[in-house]
């Protein structure tokens, strides 16, 4: 296991393989930065229910497009030139999550509080680890992922409270996101994930995580009178 | 010592210019929420600069930074 803390300094003494899977990581992170705001800003932006609504919609796509700033300034400092990701379709996202575009206010609010809450997941996998401009940036970015979720949990809240067609509505988002969320976190037993583990880039196994996070999130949907979906059905990495 | 990609610190500025103008959007709104002509151009703004970044030409952003 390599335990050493580096800085950009020391980044081109770097073994290949360390080098490869960081630009790579960075990559992806910028990626679903930005992806976020290209699944909502279009449609939820001018259909929020109100305009204090709309204009915390805007304020979650301001923060996430900093995310995207910090995330590559960290990669582009070390050579990773992640701009593509910036004009790339919805459609070539890394992550699935992040393919298509977000239609319904349900689906909006689901998302904050299924899909952010993995945003810090990932985001946790950097604590700590062996690349100290990247662990730099994480506080700040993490506490602006935690407002994301409870904005979402919040308006889901709200939306159960109006009646049995729009808790429909909202298991149906929930049945969509759910085992989305579930697949973000990578195939079991993933190599790749070994080698993140040895070189320090991160810290949980893929299914470590999802476990982590299944335990956090069943009883939360439990407590708001959700049905907790089939983790199995529809999941692309198991 | 690692050789930087193109341009990463003039978007690093741009994209900060460009947050720091959306959270004063937001906040102009957000502080005017009862007076509609005000929070409807506060959300005029928040669109229009989205609108910009969604499209996502880095090229003609870095251009105009220059001029």
């Amino acid at each position: 296991m390599f335990t050493d803390k580096i800085e950009l300094n020391d980044f081109g003494k770097m073994d290949p393989e360390y080098k490869a899977l960081l630009s790579r990581v960075l990559t992806i992170q910028a990626d679903c930065e930005i992806g976020g705001p290209h699944l909502y800003v279009e449609r939820m932006l001018p259909a929020a229910p109100t305009k204090l609504d709309q204009l915390i919609v805007a304020r979650t796509a301001a923060e996430e497009i900093d995310h995207f700033r910090k995330v590559a300034r960290v990669a582009g400092d070390l050579g990773t030139d992640v701009t593509f990701v910036l004009s790339q379709p919805n459609e070539k996202r890394f992550v699935d999550a992040f393919r298509g575009l977000i239609t319904t206010w349900e689906d909006n609010a689901v998302f904050g509080f299924l899909i952010d809450r993995i945003g810090r997941y990932q985001l946790e996998e950097f604590y700590d680890c062996s690349y100290l401009p990247l662990q730099r940036i994480l506080p700040e970015i993490v506490t602006e992922e935690l407002g994301h979720i409870e904005y979402g949990y919040n308006k889901t809240l709200e939306l159960l409270s109006k009646g049995d067609e729009e808790k429909e509505r909202v298991q149906n988002a929930v049945d969509n996101w759910y085992v989305r969320a579930l697949d973000m976190f990578g195939r079991s037993g993933s190599a790749r994930a070994e080698r993140y583990r040895y070189w320090g880039l991160k810290r949980r196994t893929n299914e470590q995580a999802r476990s982590d996070y299944i335990k956090e999130v069943n009883p939360i949907l439990t407590n708001m009178g959700l049905k907790i979906p089939d983790p199995l059905k529809g999941r692309r990495y198991l | 010592m690692a050789q930087a990609a193109p341009n990463t610190e003039k978007l690093d500025e741009h994209l900060l210019e460009i947050v720091r103008a959306l959270h004063g959007a937001v906040k102009q709104g957000v502080a005017h929420l009862g007076e509609p002509k005000i929070v409807d151009g506060a959300i005029v703004d928040c669109e229009e600069i989205l609108d910009v970044i969604m499209a996502g030409d880095v090229e003609a952003w870095l251009s105009e930074a220059v001029a």
